[in-house]
This record gives C-alpha cells, sequence and structure tokens, in this order.
C-alpha cells in the first residue's frame, strides 16, 4: 500500500512537471533563427545584448542602434566608405545665413502605418528629441537648434542659437532618425517602432531575439532579404561557435583575442577596417603631480603603444594624434606631434622632476581591452620608475566612479558615432563638460575656444584648420596618451554579400543579399 | 500538514518583505548610477539630470521604496529603467525558459546522481565505486562554462548533432528536446556529482543497519532489498539536496544561460545588475527568495510522503 501511495505522488509529480513545462511553450513556441532551412533570404545577426528599445529618441546604445537603423531613416546619411553626409530623406538643403538650415524633403515617402513622411513628422521628431520631458539621451545633438519650423508639406526650416558646424553630422546620427509621429503619439515606438526604412518591425521576444521582415512598400528599389533576425548571444565564443554552424551568419564587433579562431573557420569571410574609435590613457587633470606637464610628458614617453597594439591580432593601429584618421579634423601632420616611446628620457624626466617611486593608480574597467592596457602600461611605467597599482571596476561603477574625478589615471575610449572631430573633443575635452564627459576634467581656455569655433562655424574647410589647431593643443598638452585607434571588423558566412561596417561601427542591411 | 502551509506562507511574506528592503536600499547605495548608463558615456550632464527625473530617481530613497512597496500591494512590481517593459512582464517570458532547463537538468541530475550512488554503494571499494566517486569529485570541480564551452565545440561544432544555443523550439518536439540537451547536462552535472555522493554515504549507513541485516537473515531479495527497504530510507537526505539545488536552478542559472543563449531569469538578472535596472533586480531577487522558501516547503510535504513517521504539528 504505502509503495503504492510513492510511485503515484512520483508520477504524480513527473505529470506536474511535464504540464508546467507544457504550458509555458506558448510565448516561445514561435521564434526564428534556427540553422535548419533557413532560407537564402534570410539572415540571423548574433547581437551580444538585447536592444534597450527600438525608439531612436529615447535609446542610445549602438545595439538598439543596430536595429533601429533598419527601421528608421536619418534626413542624412554618411557615406559607409567616405563619412561624407549625404542626403536620404533630404532632397537637399540651403543655408542663406549661418543660423538658418533649409531642408527640402523628399515626396511620397510614407511611414511603415501608411502616415506620410513630411515636414510636420520631421518637426515632431525634432521637437520630441528637444522636449525636456522626454528625456531623450541625446537631446545634446540638437541642442544647438533653437526652432524648427514646417515651412510648407516639404521644407523644414532649422534656425541655431549660433552657428553649428556639425549639424549635417548630427542630423546623420541614428538617434535624429525621423518617427511616425501618429505612431509616437498613439502607441509606444519603443516596443512598435514605426519608420520609414528598408525593413519593417515584425516581433521581439525580449531578451531572445528581433525579427524584421522586408518593407514590400519601400520608396526605393525594396531590401534583398526578406527577413532578418537580430538574436541575443551573450557569450562570444558560442556566437562564434554558431556562425561556425550556421546558426548565424553575421558577427560583429570581434573580441582580438578571438580573432585567431574566427579567421580559421573556413565558411566564415572577416571584414576589417580602419574606425573612428579612440582608445587613450587619461589623467585627471585636477590631481598633482597628474597636472603636471612634466610628469604627463615622462609617462607619454615611457609608454610604447607599439608593444600593446601588437598584442590585438592586427587590430588597432597607433598614430599619435587624438583625432584618429578616420574622423573629420584629422590633418596627417597630427600624427607626430606627440612624445613618441623613449624609455630613457621617460626615466630621466622621471628623475629630474622628483617624481621617482611615484605612487599611481590606474582604473580599468573590467570590460574590453582596457586590462590588458591597464596591465602592459603598469609594466611599462614600473620600468621607468613609478610605483604603479591597477584598480579594476566593474562597467557602471566605473562609469560613476570615473566621471566624479576620483581617480589618477585611468582608460576608455571614444567611439565616434558621427565621425566628426567636434564631436570628439567637445565632449570629452571642453570644459563644459566637467563632472559629465570630461572625465579627464581638462580645462584649457584656448583649447575650449577652437573647440567651440570649431563647432560654431559652418564653413567646413575653416572647421578643419580649428579641429587640427585644437588637436595639436591637446596633443602636446596630453591630458590624454592614445592607445590606439580602432578597427571595426565584423565575420559573416560566405554566402553573405554586400555587407559594409563603416569607420563608425554601424552597418546597414539594405545592400546585404544571400547566395 | 495545513497548518505548516499556512506557517510557511506567513514567514514567505516577512522574508520577502524584509529582502525587498535590503535589495532595493543596497541597489541605491552600491555605486554605479542607471542614468549614465542609459544616457551612455556620450550623455551631458543636463541629459543625465532629465533621464533621472524621469526614472524618479531624484526623490529621496525611502519614498521610492514606500512607492515601491505601494505598487506591490497593487500587483505592480514596476518598469525596467532601460527597455519600460513591465517587471512581471519581463519575468513571465524569460521564466518558461528557466523551468524547462532546471527541470531537465535536475532530471539528468536525478538519474545519474541516484543510480551511480546507489551502485556505489553497493559495490563499495570495487573500481565502479572508485569511478563513480571520481566523477563525483569531477563533476562538482569542473567550472560550467568551461564543460559548457566543450560541450559546444564537441557535439555542436564539430560533430554536428546538436545546436549551438538557444531555447525556441517547443519542447515537445525534436528540436526542442535537441536544444535542451547539452544546457541539462552542463548544468546537470554538478548536482548530479552532489546527489551521487549524498545517495551512497546514505545508502551506506542504511545498508549496515540492523533492520537491513534482519531483512537479509529472512532471505529478502537482494534487488527488493536494495530497491525497496534501503532506498526508501536512504532518500531523506538526497530529497534534502535535490529540493535545494533544484531551488537554486530554478532562481536562474546564470552562467549555463549566459553560455548556451538561454533568455532565462538568470540572464534578466545579471544584465539588470550590470545595467543597474533597479525594479528588474528586484523583482528577480524577490521571485528568487519565494521560489526557494516555496521549494523548502514541498521538500517538508515530500518528507512526510517518504517517512510516514514524520508529522508537522
Amino acid at each position: 500500500m504505502k509503495n503504492k501511495r510513492y510511485f503515484q505522488f512520483i508520477a504524480f509529480l513527473i505529470i506536474a512537471a511535464f504540464a508546467v513545462v507544457g504550458c509555458s511553450d506558448k510565448s516561445s513556441s514561435k521564434s526564428g533563427g534556427t540553422s535548419s532551412g533557413e532560407a537564402a533570404s534570410e539572415l540571423t545577426y548574433a547581437s551580444t545584448s538585447d536592444a534597450a528599445g527600438l525608439s531612436p529618441i529615447d535609446t542610445n546604445d549602438s545595439v538598439s542602434s543596430n536595429v533601429t537603423g533598419q527601421i528608421y531613416e536619418t534626413l542624412f546619411t554618411q557615406d559607409p566608405k567616405t563619412l561624407e553626409p549625404e542626403p536620404l530623406l533630404a532632397e537637399s538643403y540651403e543655408t542663406p545665413d549661418d543660423n538658418t538650415w533649409v531642408i527640402k524633403l523628399r515626396e511620397g515617402i510614407t511611414f511603415h502605418d501608411g502616415t506620410p513622411f513630411n515636414a510636420e513628422a520631421v518637426k515632431y521628431t525634432f521637437e520630441q528629441i528637444k522636449d525636456p520631458e522626454r528625456a531623450a539621451p541625446r537631446a545634446s545633438l540638437l541642442a544647438p537648434i533653437e526652432s524648427i519650423e514646417a515651412k510648407d508639406e516639404y521644407t523644414v526650416v532649422l534656425k541655431t542659437k549660433e552657428p553649428y558646424g556639425p549639424m549635417l553630422a548630427a542630423l546623420s546620427h541614428t538617434n535624429a532618425a525621423i518617427v511616425s509621429p501618429e505612431a509616437d503619439k498613439e502607441g509606444d515606438i519603443g516596443k512598435n517602432p514605426v519608420g520609414t526604412g528598408p525593413f519593417v518591425f515584425e516581433e521581439w521576444v525580449e531578451g531572445d531575439h528581433i525579427t524584421l521582415k522586408r518593407n514590400e512598400d519601400y520608396w526605393r528599389e525594396p531590401a534583398a532579404l526578406e527577413k532578418v533576425t537580430f538574436k541575443v548571444v551573450p557569450e562570444t565564443s558560442t556566437a562564434i561557435s554558431m556562425l561556425e554552424t550556421g546558426e548565424v551568419q553575421f558577427i560583429d564587433a570581434l573580441p582580438s583575442d578571438q580573432l585567431p579562431r574566427i579567421e580559421s573557420i573556413k565558411s566564415a569571410e572577416v571584414q576589417k577596417s580602419e574606425g573612428t574609435r579612440v582608445s587613450y590613457l587619461g589623467f585627471n587633470m585636477e590631481k598633482a603631480p597628474f597636472n603636471e606637464l612634466e610628469f604627463r610628458q615622462a609617462v607619454a614617453y615611457g609608454v610604447d603603444q607599439e608593444a600593446y597594439v601588437a598584442q590585438l591580432n592586427g587590430l588597432g593601429t597607433y598614430n599619435e594624434s587624438i583625432i584618429g584618421p578616420k574622423v573629420f579634423g584629422y590633418n596627417e601632420e597630427a600624427k607626430n606631434e606627440g612624445y613618441p616611446f623613449d624609455q630613457e628620457k621617460a626615466k630621466e624626466m622621471i628623475k629630474e622632476n622628483g617624481y621617482s617611486g611615484q605612487k599611481v593608480t590606474l582604473l580599468a574597467a573590467n570590460r574590453d581591452n582596457y586590462m590588458k592596457m591597464a596591465e602592459i602600461v603598469q609594466s611599462q611605467l614600473t620600468e621607468i620608475g613609478l610605483s604603479v597599482e591597477i584598480e579594476t571596476m566593474e562597467w557602471a561603477t566605473f562609469l560613476d566612479t570615473a566621471r566624479k574625478g576620483n581617480y589618477e589615471m585611468t582608460f576608455l575610449g571614444w567611439s565616434n558615432s558621427t565621425a566628426d572631430g567636434s564631436e570628439l573633443l567637445y565632449p570629452n575635452l571642453h570644459s563644459d563638460n566637467i563632472d559629465s564627459s570630461n572625465y579627464s576634467r581638462y580645462n584649457n581656455e584656448a583649447f575650449d575656444k577652437l573647440v567651440q569655433e570649431s563647432r560654431s562655424t559652418v564653413d567646413q574647410e575653416v572647421r578643419k584648420e580649428k579641429l587640427h589647431e585644437a588637436n595639436i593643443m591637446a596633443i602636446k598638452d596630453a591630458p590624454w596618451i592614445v592607445m590606439e585607434h580602432g578597427t571595426v571588423t565584423a565575420a559573416y558566412d560566405k554566402s553573405v554579400s554586400g555587407l559594409v561596417v563603416d569607420p563608425t561601427g554601424k552597418w546597414s542591411l539594405y545592400n546585404v543579399s544571400r547566395k | 500538514m495545513i497548518g505548516l502551509i499556512v506557517r510557511r506562507f506567513l514567514q514567505l511574506i516577512l522574508l520577502l518583505l524584509g529582502i525587498s528592503f535590503l535589495v532595493f536600499m543596497s541597489m541605491h547605495i552600491a555605486p554605479g548610477d542607471p542614468a549614465t548608463i542609459i544616457g551612455g558615456p556620450t550623455a551631458s550632464a543636463s541629459d543625465l539630470e532629465a533621464i533621472r527625473d524621469n526614472l524618479g530617481l531624484d526623490r529621496p530613497v525611502i519614498v521610492q521604496y514606500a512607492d515601491y512597496l505601494g505598487g506591490i500591494l497593487q500587483g505592480d512590481f514596476g518598469y525596467s529603467f532601460q527597455t519600460g517593459q513591465s517587471v512581471t512582464d519581463a519575468i513571465i517570458t524569460r521564466f518558461p525558459n528557466t523551468i524547462k532547463l532546471a527541470t531537465a537538468s535536475m532530471i539528468v541530475a536525478i538519474i545519474i546522481g541516484i543510480v551511480t550512488g546507489i551502485i556505489s554503494a553497493i559495490k563499495q571499494n570495487s573500481w565502479i565505486d572508485l569511478s563513480s566517486t571520481t566523477f563525483a569529485l569531477a563533476g562538482v570541480s569542473i567550472p560550467n562554462f568551461w564543460l559548457g564551452a566543450m560541450l559546444i565545440l564537441v557535439f555542436a561544432v564539430n560533430l554536428q548533432w546538436l545546436p549551438v544555443g538557444g531555447l525556441s523550439a517547443p519542447i515537445y518536439t525534436i528540436e526542442g528536446m535537441k536544444e535542451l540537451i547539452l544546457p541539462a547536462i552542463t548544468l546537470g552535472t554538478a548536482s548530479a556529482a552532489l546527489i551521487a555522493r549524498m545517495s551512497r554515504s546514505a545508502m551506506l549507513e542504511v545498508i549496515r543497519s540492523d533492520y537491513i541485516r534482519t531483512a537479509k537473515a529472512k532471505g529478502v531479495k537482494q534487488r527488493s532489498l536494495i530497491w525497496i527497504h534501503a532506498l526508501r530510507n536512504a532518500m531523506i537526505p538526497v530529497v534534502t539536496v535535490i529540493g535545494i539545488n533544484f531551488g537554486g536552478l530554478l532562481g536562474g542559472t546564470i552562467i549555463t544561460e549566459q553560455v548556451f543563449a538561454i533568455n532565462g531569469i538568470g540572464r534578466l538578472m545579471i544584465d539588470a545588475i550590470a545595467a543597474r535596472d533597479f525594479p528588474i533586480v528586484q523583482g528577480t531577487v524577490l521571485l528568487v527568495a519565494a521560489i526557494f522558501v516555496f521549494v523548502n516547503l514541498i521538500v517538508d510535504v515530500i518528507y512526510a510522503f517518504i517517512d510516514p513517521r514524520i508529522t508537522y504539528n
């Protein structure tokens, strides 16, 4: 009897377990992206994390931008090779005076929900971005714009407080993409995005995948791919295995230590090209002795960046210029204006200025290549006579600590998403941004003035000169010592063609097809 | 029995209240600002302030906590800072995957664990015993992420028998089963090893007890001696281990979910911690705590089934 009851109970448990599991399938049964039988007009991309949201107004992370970039479009776009701004939803523009931008829009375009694309839509979107209530994370992109006027159905007039040089770069930014006003007013475009782009939103299983399908009524030729899936695969090594087995066809931002493995996959192609990202060793300019030029120079002479770059398996290049070769405002002359590796000179300067045995703490976030940089720099600086320790932090804690200036020297990088030099120097080194994005707390009036001029000049040649001057000043003053200029990367199945990763790391799936 | 359940539920409520307070406060005290994560390194000081205002983080912490508790009483666990999704929805989307994974790996663990444990107890000091205790030691020692990566390399990449990751097909299909095999083995190995060690020692103790010797003397067959007389009495400590393990697995299995790209509670929690997504962290921790208490309650109930002498008065 007892046995019978016992077995009945076990049987009950098993049935209950299956019932629970069986019921739970509804939410996840309808998903795509598995390996077998995937049609040649579909593409699955492995993303290291999930999108934060699908509204370009309310997000500011590259994962979300990867998706929104396929659904929405901007007024201008940067050519993926040259990064020159060219009209997309705009047809043409003129600047009757330095503070006025008259933008003529393309006619006959509709959003995915049927709402017409017109000047009102542009006005609505930009006003939303600027609205403090909405708290758009990239409100600063359009901050210099004072008023937005829909002059007629297809003409928008933007007026700025003072001339805004990087206007076209700002209007090409994914976060300045135009959204359907109807969809935004009536629903949540963060969940149900509605744009004018080549792909239409289909499904989002949060934390798992996002599916888009081809926009058959696209205003240009419809895309070649019928369906694209953004699959969340947090582990890079798992994503690489999936690329190898064909479960995904495209991964990007390849980590340097995994590169040899990826390159050994026979069915995959690897794309590498110079990017806009700059990684640097930054000093806290409000603390001694880091605020002393001699100290920073000695450190700069003592750091051998080539030794670091040599460990990146061919990703990354070194050049002394803060504004990298792919960024607007770069001038070849800048690349030798810094302090090249010279250990003897560094040792001498340390001794002469009484820095011998100086205790230094390097703050490093435990992600990307920051730990690697810290270890290499630690050993190099120890050799020139400093006493160096490394402090490691997790990313969120790091950001908070660095922003508040609670560090001595640290490593960071800047992925310049508009590829404009002003967008590098202003947020990172202008004194306006101490306590926010100017982590080095660099405060130099002459430099500020040059950067300000580079922003408030519309003449692109003049801007270039101002940026070059500011760049040289910062290289000499050395609040940052460049560690590397990044390489943008992608690996994809050999059946994929037409994929171009631009120097900012962005890509569009519009011209991509599969054989 | 009813009394026990009622008492446990009252305890659960108090416990959850305490946990909610601790988690809420520790998230707010810990360094790291949700606004800097949402705004990214490019955000200006005024952008960040606007984000903080928008999330309500500018209010005093105790007011925020009171607000949070008030919400919970109405069944509202808040909204994700990152995605704006309701915490309840975020958990409901992911929990089924965690249940699938935890159940499958527990089945693997129980079958392997109990069978090897018993065999090595019966054949104590034989080569079978030696190899199964070695397996048990290796099982608890091998890190999950390594085992997972190796299984992927061998069975998914090289042999191509099973998919690399994801849990997207329904469980009752062949595809669905295949997706579960590698993660279940990865996750189940450590538990299997624990269960094996536990069943072995419990079994050894029971086999040496007087009533088994008596039964043997009376001529009870070896098979029914072991599987009916001994096993049942050896089960109490094993059930405890299984219960606690299962509770732990249901609370999310961060590393396995990470390695196999499974969209479960563990990953939801770890991503939320990294992004300082307070409402999600609070919601998932409360869920995990509730599951632990609940599973322990079930273990107590099972005790009474296994050993009728146990009563809860």
